[in-house]
């Protein structure tokens, strides 16, 4: 079973992975990095990366309004950034206990598969808390 | 009537009094191992690193896994009666294998961050450190001091943007009704549901099985909307403070003593 510097190891082996890291998006806290971060620094990476979470997970436009709306899991998957050279993928981490955290991995859009790394993020976010 | 002029109160430089503790920062330096006790919460150390903190402030990491089914309650309490201390109990359950290895790190650094928070809150009387073999580093992840009290600063600064009263993170809690309330986040509704007049910040975490820093962060959010206020007249619950160890040799205050007469 792979606790979170395993899991963000096994992201920085995707092609193209320039850096990960494991962020709590209420606080901004990064509670664990790996590699690079843009512009260097994995704290305000974190923090910045944390406001477009919070965004995504509490604004109504995102949320569901069929079944189990009201279930208290996170509504958002995953989002997705991209730019003109890489790629920001946010998956969000689907916890039986009370957590707002999810997985950022930055791609290079020169090697980076957005469409596998997605799988593979889903499948390490979900290994990470299920074991 | 005569008028006495009294001398002004030492000011501590601004620039330097970065550091939350200064007696914390020491015992980093010097790698040491123990307990640090503070009014609002005690830091563990191993080796000049946090391996574990408790608060009255903050919800356990039993409290965490517990509360939603994520561990049986039963299994909990077994693992703490086998062990001196919920650190302890965090590594029987991690050998035990009872728990994914992630969502233990990741409970086990929430409650860490969690109850640092408020152990580094301002407080009346000074901290007292014992030397003790007890923690050490273990399997599950520990953090530097110098990345706690950073973080502790960040978590200030980000409640004193939401709303710059700190009232309602201490004191029971009463609604408001605004005439035009802004919609609720789900997880706002569930912290609204339970402001009964009663209960603090504090117990509401306790209650929802949450870290109470994310409770705070909706408190002040609440606060900010005009959703709720601390109760008028209500004394801010005082926090019980932390026993401190007896008939214990204050060997951080002797040692601070040491250095200063070496010094001379």
């Amino acid at each position: 079973m792979p606790g979170i510097d395993e899991c963000l190891l096994e992201a920085m082996r995707l092609p193209g992975a320039r850096g990960a890291a494991l962020v709590d998006w209420t606080s901004g806290l990064a509670l664990g990095t790996v590699g690079e971060a843009p512009g260097g620094d994995h704290e305000t990476t974190a923090a910045e990366a944390a406001e477009l979470a919070r965004m995504a997970a509490e604004h109504g436009a995102f949320a569901l309004h069929g079944d189990g709306a009201d279930d208290g899991r996170p509504p958002v998957e995953d989002m997705i950034v991209s730019n003109r050279d890489s790629y920001h993928l946010l998956r969000f981490l689907d916890t039986s206990f009370d957590s707002t955290v999810f997985l950022h991995l930055w791609l290079g859009r020169e090697d980076g598969n957005l469409a596998l790394a997605r799988i593979r993020l889903g499948e390490m976010a979900a290994r990470l808390v299920l074991g | 009537m005569t008028v006495t002029h009294i001398p002004p109160l030492p000011v501590r430089d601004k620039a330097a009094g970065r550091a939350l503790s200064p007696m914390l920062t020491r015992l980093a330096e010097e790698r040491a191992t123990g307990v640090l006790v503070r009014e609002h919460g005690v830091l563990h150390l191993a080796e000049g690193r946090v391996v574990h903190a408790e608060s009255p402030c903050s919800p356990g990491l039993g409290v965490l896994l517990t509360a939603h089914g994520t561990l049986a309650t039963a299994a909990w309490q077994q693992a703490a009666a086998h062990t001196t201390s919920p650190p302890r109990a965090a590594e029987l359950l991690l050998e035990s294998g009872l728990l994914p290895v992630g969502a233990l790190e990741l409970c086990h650094l929430d409650a860490l961050y969690d109850a640092g928070y408020f152990a580094l809150a301002p407080s009346s009387t000074p901290g007292r450190f014992r030397y003790d073999h007890t923690p050490r580093p273990g399997p599950l992840p520990s953090v530097p001091v110098v990345a706690l009290e950073r973080e502790t600063l960040r978590r200030r600064l980000l409640l004193h943007r939401l709303w710059p009263d700190p009232a309602a993170d201490s004191a029971p809690l009463i609604r408001a009704d605004p005439p035009a309330p802004a919609p609720l986040t789900p997880r706002q509704r569930a912290v609204l549901d339970r402001v009964d007049g009663v209960r603090t910040a504090t117990g509401i975490a306790l209650d929802l099985g949450r870290q109470a820093f994310h409770t705070l962060v909706d408190v002040r959010r609440l606060a900010a909307a005009g959703r709720l206020a601390a109760a008028p007249g209500a004394v801010p619950d005082p926090v019980p403070p932390y026993p401190p160890p007896v008939a214990d040799p204050d060997i951080a205050l002797l040692k601070r003593l040491r250095d200063a007469l070496e010094a001379l």
